[in-house]
């Protein structure tokens, strides 16, 4: 069977579909050790 | 808008993002092991930290920075084989996955059907686990690696009793066959007929854990069963067969 090129539409409705649950999970976190990381670096003047 | 200015406003963006995928890849990386449970604690207990660290309450803050120091040291040795398999791991997997077109996943599944009939008319055993979102690559590593495409003859060969390969399951993953004689976690399902036997009960077990589609020849019974999130669909034919396993990987019918 030759192999195909999948189209972009498809990659970005893969995008969405595969774990949608797991990337928002993980932006939430990375957005809340983000700030509490910038916020420890602030407060002892790193 | 300058360069340094530009870098400047969009560094906050490139550490999220950077922290967003690395935390992601250890989710998908621990998905369908036993460490899941385990992680999905000491996220509940890094969110609590951070709440009590925001709102200073002093005593359950200070309680959960010693509980945290000391078990960074226990995790390491907890999941000492995680780490080392992740490790090794590093660098292979794509962004977010690669996704099969749809004619692809008709022709790998047309393939695997006719495979299926083929050695259930001839009372040959198959397992043949199909990856479908949930990697299988924890499985696959206690297996024989081919990488091959698949094809009806190579799945009956690997399935050929005197072939060395033929105990364990076969496992496809990206549309080829990635490794045969892998080992699956049995159910502990205490329900399950006492007909079915060990590769009935390691279908039953993966898909306790994955979202794998299974699919079972019976050598004694010589039917085709297929299994999908914990339960058990027997005596298929190969036109039932195909036809749930496309309705599961959602493709349209004909």
């Amino acid at each position: 069977m030759p192999k195909q090129k999948t189209s972009i539409s498809e990659r970005i409705v893969h995008l969405f579909t595969y774990h949608p649950w797991f990337k928002l999970i993980s932006l939430i976190l990375a957005v809340i050790l983000w700030f509490y990381v910038r916020g420890e670096i602030i407060k002892y003047n790193f | 808008m300058s360069f340094p200015n530009i870098f400047h406003f969009w560094k906050p963006v490139i550490e999220i993002t950077i922290l967003w995928f690395v935390i992601y890849h250890m989710m998908l990386f621990f998905e369908g092991t036993r460490a899941k449970q385990v992680l999905r604690g000491i996220v509940i207990l890094l969110v609590a930290f951070l709440l009590f660290h925001k709102l200073d309450f002093e005593i359950l803050d200070w309680l959960l920075t010693k509980l945290f120091a000391i078990s960074v040291i226990a995790i390491l040795i907890i999941f000492h084989p995680e780490i080392r398999q992740g490790l090794a791991r590093l660098g292979r997997r794509h962004l977010f996955g690669t996704v099969l077109r749809q004619e692809e996943w008709d022709y790998i599944l047309r393939v695997i059907c006719k495979a299926a009939e083929n050695l259930s008319k001839e009372k040959i055993g198959a397992l043949i686990a199909i990856e479908k979102d949930e990697p299988l690559s924890n499985y696959i590593e206690s297996g024989v690696l081919i990488d091959a495409r698949v094809s009806v003859d190579l799945i009956e060969t690997i399935f050929t009793p005197k072939s060395l390969l033929h105990d364990g399951g076969l496992v496809i993953q990206q549309g080829r066959i990635c490794a045969a004689g892998c080992l699956f976690p049995l159910t502990q399902n205490q329900e399950l007929s006492r007909i079915f036997g060990t590769r009935h009960r390691a279908a039953l077990g993966l898909s306790e854990e994955t979202d794998a589609i299974i699919i079972v020849i019976s050598e004694e019974r010589q039917d085709m069963s297929l299994v999908y999130r914990g339960r058990l669909y027997k005596d298929l034919s190969q036109e039932e067969l195909l036809s749930r396993t496309k309705e599961i990987i959602k493709l349209k019918k004909e």
